[in-house]
């Protein structure tokens, strides 16, 4: 995908377009409002697009030209009214210079109002580049918090954005905008959880920009393709790859320190691979219009998707493991023993737009209920922070899972029900225990999650244990605590409790509990722990203080190695709307 | 501004890009690069040395993983 620059910059987006003809792909070309005054940007347009198939889209990156002085670049950040207005300009000239509605259009983000708006003035629109995947809290402070783009908690795949929250995909055809939605860029699946991921992007100049790069040499450019390729095996044969560099990338600019001939060396290796893969009939190259057209007959809504992340820049070994479907959006961090290190309960349905007359503002992203970096994760200040994990205890001693380092064993996906299996951790105890720990998780098509922790080798197999589910919450959507006031904690068994909470710093405890739940109407979900072993021998509900903002639910099981040392218990993690 | 003037001045601060963090220098007189943003200050050959030391971390930077290579991980 491409997007013109006027001035001198214009001949970097010819020698771009040129580049990817000469090699045998076609691009989608997409015009800003400034540029449908051009006549020659519309000539060069046409004859790309009568030559070569290229697409012409409309560009919403920079919404300013004649009568729109001061429409900046962010449409999803207007008024309603303005929204509107300037949507209705922009696209009565595309149609006024070529006789058509367009039929796919380009933003960093489009909010829940922006996009609908889009739709009803542009009914042709097929497709949308529509957010940038985990774009937020991160690159705001990269960019010396001045990029106040907060899109985190979106699908990495193409996917159709819903009517209430573009972010979230459509449950079904009454919930869905309409058009199919792709990411701005593809993104590294585990550095873009870890830190910036506009570094670690399907754009070679970002990887200059984050110094991933020895001058023109770049491997990486190339593996981070491979590894979308790869994630064929679990997604019914399918994947998805694309790449969208502005011609500033290609020139001078502040994000590198390299003059511009690596850029272009590194952009145009990136792009011949692409097109021997396509030669090699690896790959095929469609425009934004056909792909949103091959979506909508290949790709049903409401399909589970998977992708199995491997690091691949620092060499760390790591896994982690995303799943998203209508339900929910969950990572896996296999590194801290399959804690869930990102929970986005989609299954709420939270309504978002924004604005200025919006209470959202600026903060477009899906509320999480766990995001480990942005909320502490594991300990290793004051206390730990929101994530999950299983905590094993024997006599006075207990190990934290999250310091078993797993990787993800196996991947399965059936499109309704997905799973994932951890590699095998051993824990030994101070006092000589010994055993071994496999995590699974099976994502069922309901929103609900089964965890299962199978303990086997125990060294005594009359040993004792405790095992501990634990989940620790706190809706947000940046890194900063949110008011917590309104979240009720229930649970059953001995003692029932039902309670608000109110940072008392408290913890109430149940025997004989089957069932610890969090009530958070911050994202319109009820999230809740079910024993599927009987009745556990304790639950736990804690009320964080303000200092620690988070509630805790705990599902104490009794775990006996049954004369063999082996056994397993199973909790269902649900998700429902309230 | 001529090109190689350009080339010299481009450059980020060391410092508060091993924090994540993208900050332009300004450059003085003396040849030297400033950061607006913390108090760091150095030359060209120094600022340089820092982003190879910053790249250290990425052991597999150079590193060709293909399709097979990778699901072997």
């Amino acid at each position: 995908m491409h997007r013109p620059t006027q001035g001198p910059l214009y001949s970097i987006f010819k020698q771009q377009q040129d580049l990817v003809h000469r090699i045998g792909l076609k691009a989608t070309i997409f015009l800003h409002y400034r540029d449908l005054f051009d006549e020659t940007i519309v000539a060069d347009a046409l004859r790309y697009e009568r030559e070569f198939g290229d697409e012409i889209g409309l560009a919403l990156h920079d919404l300013s030209g004649p009568g729109l002085v001061e429409a900046g670049h962010f449409i999803w950040l207007h008024y309603l009214d303005r929204k509107r207005e300037i949507l209705q300009i922009i696209i009565e000239k595309y149609r006024d210079v070529f006789g058509r509605g367009t039929t796919s259009a380009a933003s960093y983000h489009f909010d829940a109002s922006s996009l609908q708006i889009l739709k009803t003035l542009a009914p042709e629109i097929q497709a949308v580049v529509g957010g940038c995947f985990e774009e937020g809290v991160r690159v705001f402070h990269g960019c010396n918090h001045s990029w106040h783009l907060f899109n985190e908690g979106m699908p990495w795949n193409p996917w159709y954005p819903s009517r209430s929250h573009t972010l979230r995909p459509a449950a079904d055809e009454t919930d869905a905008a309409g058009v199919v939605a792709v990411p701005h860029l593809m993104r590294d699946m585990s550095l873009a959880y870890e830190g910036r991921n506009d570094f670690w992007a399907s754009h070679p100049p970002n990887i200059i920009r984050g110094m991933g790069n020895d001058a023109s040499f770049c491997p990486y450019d190339l593996n981070l393709i491979d590894q979308f390729r790869m994630q064929e095996e679990w997604n019914d044969g399918y994947s998805y790859y694309n790449t969208f560099v502005g011609s500033s990338w290609l020139t001078w600019n502040h994000n590198s320190e390299y003059p511009p001939e690596v850029a272009w060396e590194l952009y145009t290796k990136f792009l011949n691979y692409l097109a021997e893969l396509k030669r090699q009939g690896k790959v095929h190259d469609m425009t934004l219009t056909e792909y949103g057209c091959w979506h909508r007959k290949h790709r049903s809504i409401g399909r589970a998707e998977v992708y199995w992340a491997k690091e691949m820049l620092y060499g760390s070994g790591k896994h982690y493991f995303w799943m998203a479907d209508p339900n929910r959006r969950i990572l896996i961090d296999s590194t801290q023993g399959g804690s869930i290190g990102d929970l986005r309960p989609y299954v709420g349905r939270v309504p978002v737009t924004t604005g200025p007359d919006t209470s959202h503002r600026q903060i477009g992203s899906y509320p999480f209920l766990i995001q480990s970096q942005h909320r502490t994760g594991s300990a290793h200040h004051y206390a730990d922070g929101a994530r999950t994990t299983l905590l094993i205890g024997n006599g006075e001693e207990t190990i934290d899972a999250c310091t078993l380092r797993a990787k993800v064993d196996r991947v399965t996906n059936t499109g309704s029900e997905a799973g994932v299996v951890l590699t095998p951790v051993s824990f030994r105890f101070a006092n000589g225990l010994e055993g071994e720990l496999i995590t699974s998780y099976t994502f069922l098509p309901n929103g609900n999650t089964k965890i299962e922790r199978i303990i086997s080798k125990l060294s005594n197999p009359d040993a004792e244990l405790t095992l501990t589910e634990y989940f620790k919450g706190a809706p947000g959507t940046t890194e900063y605590p949110e008011d917590m006031h309104g979240i009720r904690l229930s649970m059953d068994g001995a003692a029932p409790q039902e309670v608000e909470f109110n940072y008392s710093g408290e913890t109430f405890e149940s025997h004989g509990s089957s069932r610890v739940s969090a009530f958070v109407p911050q994202t319109r979900t009820c999230i809740e722990l079910v024993s599927e072993n009987g009745p556990a021998k304790l639950g736990s509900l804690c009320i964080g203080p303000l200092f620690s903002p988070y509630f805790t639910l705990s599902l104490h099981y009794k775990f006996n190695g049954n004369g063999n040392g082996n056994g397993s218990i199973i909790t269902c993690m649900n998700l429902k709307s309230i | 501004m001529h090109e190689s003037e350009k080339y010299i001045t481009i450059m980020r601060c060391p410092v508060c890009f091993s924090r994540d963090t993208d900050v332009l220098m300004l450059r003085e007189e003396s040849c030297r690069h400033y950061c607006t943003k913390c108090s760091f200050r150095g030359e060209e050959s120094e600022v340089r040395g820092m982003y190879r030391d910053i790249q250290k971390k990425f052991h597999w930077m150079t590193k060709r993983l293909t399709l097979e290579e990778q699901r072997k991980l």
